[in-house]
């Protein structure tokens, strides 16, 4: 809650390791409220928030330390170069085979000649990159990402495509938020819509056109609209 | 109503209702009340005169702040002026720039919403003068602080367009800009030869007649020639009747509209410069850091070198490290200047008399660290007034929060006392090749042994009141590592810097009991006896801290993101 305004109420829900579950909502939906609840960085008024098996309450550094939250928006130091970053992030969640990751890592998100560089040297794109390395050199039991192709070219787009999905293979549980709906149909082994703060629709696709038979032989974005009350308004 | 016109209100309304709506939260009611108290027991209280007057509104006043303002415009020539002056929010770059307005009109815009501070710092040194008597009715007063601030302003921006002309045109741009070079070495020239004639005037007189000769010299010929301007600009303020106000006023109206000419015929192709500095400011505004734009932001430098940091070992040491770089990346060095410049005035004032260049050094180093104290905090901000723009990346990383305070403090309080411990022994060793060395030598030597720890207690202290009032009241402290330079910011500054003071003080209170009891057991003139209390009141001044510390990590637990809006 933020003062009198409820920005996002009874929502429970779970991700197993190995699964993605995409987060989808109209502008105002309490998107970012809720993923921001789940990193940490807003207290929930009410409710429980456990990241692989460690609760926000009760222990939020190891809570915090399982998982990477990658915003819309990088939000980095701008008097850090790129390795300075990642060696930053490295010292804060005790990886201590640093040396032989930051390499792998620079070169996956094509960062390799840019490691002197500050943030405001790089591109929109590079920028959100290094976010992006930032999150995942620790390697995150869960990883939250919040629109995270934004900025990036279509190459770039392709392997971060390629990167959520490997991880999620490899065993971390994924929380993807975009309005981006074929990356979320094309990822996503489970869906959570919100409305105005509330849930509307939880689980496989195929869960929910099973609980709203009306929705049967739709696109994901004709569903979409439909559950969020916006279908009139699109058309 | 003009667009610009309509654009600059409603900005600045909707900027102080935004910070108004802030009191209903108790804790920022709560802050209103005690510094509504504060301003008024400060600002408000009945005018005094005879001591009073003659210190705020005499003639060595007047020296000090005209040798301020040469200082601060000297500063702009010759260590490059604030390209902030020419910085345009992100919005104006997209909006304004493409839409059909002259660039006459947007330097119009920029120093029209300059007014806004120029008119709050006018308010506040209207009342700190009326302290000094009703010796000028307070219109008049006021109208002579907005020409001075209005002045300062508008050489500032002049400053900027001309030096964006030179960047643009080179040696044409120099050529073009000759008039503005030579009067500045015209002015520089005569006051420096004044100086330097005149010296056995001021120095080695003692603090007293230090600023008496100064003002004597200042005030004769030559450097009378080359501070006439300055002198012009400053006079109305300084005026003690209304026969000499009438006297002040149309020449400082003069410079005024001369200075107003002389930037809006300012030929400089400014679009690149602004669009520059915007971006340049832009980039260090993220989406919570909207609405401040009064802070002078340089790029850090992209330095190549970097310091080591160990893979292993405790989180918050990331912090203290990450927050060395960024001091190493964004200090501003010129900044330190005009404390050093103080400290080296006080210095001569005290101790230059035949040339007794130990006891210069000795008293010019004790008075910088003591500038350090006061200052200090306002100059390094490598902690958590930065950090809270990135709170967000904060709040999500696995650290304890007070922690995260710690480290932060931290980060702020070990350079600056590294800095004065250097400061008090060089004093020391100074005292002791001194021809005059009032202390006892004992006395000295218990400072120096004790000031590792004090120097680090009192400004653990200092800077945890100031990363407090960051996490406690993140909507009404500017954020950020710019520091606001302009002179027509140094109402607010002064406000600022004596808050800090006074809660420090009472954060003292504890010590002093202690030292006080302590002495009443032992003999405290001492030395080993002097230190023991020193270090003893320091010790009780970190406890405080360490407290204070551990409540603002459960405060910044609490603060969100939107909160810093």
């Amino acid at each position: 809650m933020y003062g009198d305004f409820t920005a996002v109420r009874d929502v429970t829900f779970d991700v197993a390791p190995g699964e993605i579950l995409g987060l989808v909502g109209p502008n105002g939906a309490g998107k970012t409220t809720s993923l921001r609840c789940l990193a940490g960085i807003i207290t929930p008024t009410d409710g429980t928030i456990a990241i692989a098996g460690h609760t926000m309450d009760d222990d939020p550094i190891s809570a915090k330390r399982a998982l990477a939250f990658i915003p819309d928006e990088p939000h980095l130091f701008e008097y850090l170069s790129v390795e300075e970053h990642l060696r930053f992030i490295a010292r804060m969640y005790g990886v201590p085979d640093v040396e032989a990751r930051l390499p792998v890592l620079l070169q996956e998100m094509e960062l390799s000649d840019k490691g002197l560089s500050l943030p405001g040297e790089l591109s929109r794109g590079m920028r959100q990159k290094l976010a992006i390395a930032c999150g995942l050199l620790h390697d995150p039991s869960a990883l939250i990402l919040d629109e995270p192709l934004t900025g990036l070219d279509p190459a770039g787009m392709r392997r971060m495509r390629a990167t959520i999905a490997a991880r999620a293979t490899r065993g971390a549980a994924v929380i993807l938020s975009s309005h981006l709906l074929n990356l979320v149909e094309e990822l996503c082994s489970k869906l959570l819509v919100l409305r105005q703060g509330a849930c509307v629709a939880y689980g496989t696709l195929d869960e929910i056109i099973g609980a709203h038979p009306e929705l049967s032989g739709l696109s994901l974005e004709d569903v979409f609209l439909a559950l969020t009350g916006e279908a009139g308004q699109a058309s | 109503m003009n667009a610009l016109l309509y654009l600059s209100w409603t900005s600045a309304r909707n900027r102080f209702l935004s910070a108004f709506r802030r009191v209903r939260s108790p804790r920022y009611a709560a802050a209103l009340i005690v510094g509504s108290l504060y301003i008024w027991s400060f600002l408000f209280r009945s005018p005094n005169r005879g001591a009073t007057a003659d210190f705020l509104l005499g003639r060595p006043s007047e020296t000090l702040i005209t040798l301020l303002m040469v200082l601060t415009l000297a500063g702009a020539w010759v260590f490059g002026a604030d390209v902030t002056a020419l910085a345009f929010s992100q919005a104006e770059v997209s909006m304004l720039f493409p839409a059909p307005l002259s660039r006459r009109q947007l330097i119009g815009l920029k120093l029209f919403r300059a007014q806004v501070a120029v008119l709050i710092n006018t308010l506040i040194w209207v009342f700190v003068l009326r302290r000094g008597g009703n010796l000028l009715p307070s219109p008049l007063r006021a109208f002579s602080l907005w020409i001075l601030f209005s002045t300062l302003n508008l050489h500032r921006l002049g400053a900027a367009l001309v030096q964006a002309a030179w960047k643009q045109h080179g040696r044409i741009g120099v050529r073009r800009n000759r008039y503005s070079i030579a009067a500045f070495a015209f002015i520089g020239l005569f006051i420096v030869a004044g100086l330097v004639v005149h010296r056995s005037s001021y120095l080695g007189r003692g603090i007293g007649e230090f600023f008496t000769g100064l003002s004597d010299v200042l005030g004769s010929s030559p450097a009378t020639i080359g501070l006439y301007p300055f002198h012009l600009i400053v006079a109305p303020t300084f005026a003690r009747s209304i026969a000499a106000w009438r006297v002040a006023i149309l020449p400082a109206l003069g410079m005024f509209l001369l200075h107003a000419l002389w930037v809006m015929r300012t030929d400089a192709a400014f679009e690149d410069a602004a669009i520059e500095a915007s971006a340049e400011r832009a980039r260090r505004i993220d989406a919570f850091r909207g609405r401040r734009s009064f802070g002078t932001i340089t790029g850090p430098k992209a330095g190549r070198t970097s310091l080591r940091l160990a893979a292993k070992g405790h989180p918050a040491l990331a912090i203290l490290w990450k927050n060395m770089l960024c001091l190493r990346r964004t200090v501003q060095l010129r900044l330190f200047i005009g404390p050093l410049a103080m400290a080296i005035a006080f210095g001569a004032a005290v101790a230059s008399a035949g040339g007794d260049t130990a006891g210069f050094v000795s008293v010019t180093a004790a008075t910088f660290a003591v500038m350090m104290i006061v200052f200090g905090g306002r100059l390094i901000r490598n902690d958590l007034r930065h950090d809270m723009l990135h709170l967000p990346m904060l709040k999500s990383l696995p650290v304890a929060a007070s922690h995260i305070v710690f480290a932060e403090v931290a980060s702020a309080a070990l350079p600056m006392a590294a800095l004065q411990f250097v400061l008090v022994v060089i004093s020391y060793f100074g005292s002791l090749f001194a021809a005059r060395q009032p202390i006892p030598g004992s006395i000295r030597l218990a400072v120096v042994v004790a000031s590792p720890i004090a120097v680090l207690a009192l400004n653990g202290a200092l800077i945890t009141v100031q990363n407090g009032m960051a996490v406690l009241f993140p909507a009404w402290v500017r954020l950020g590592s710019g520091v606001s330079t302009g002179v027509e910011a140094l109402g607010q500054n002064v406000l600022a810097m004596m808050a800090n003071l006074v809660t420090l003080g009472i954060a003292l209170i504890p010590p002093m009991i202690v030292a006080y009891t302590s002495v009443l057991f032992l003999d405290a003139s001492r030395g080993l006896s002097l230190a023991f209390v020193l270090v003893v009141a320091s010790l009780v001044l970190t406890i405080e801290t360490y407290a204070a510390m551990r409540f603002l990590g459960r405060a910044l637990n609490r603060v969100e993101p939107l909160q810093t809006l």
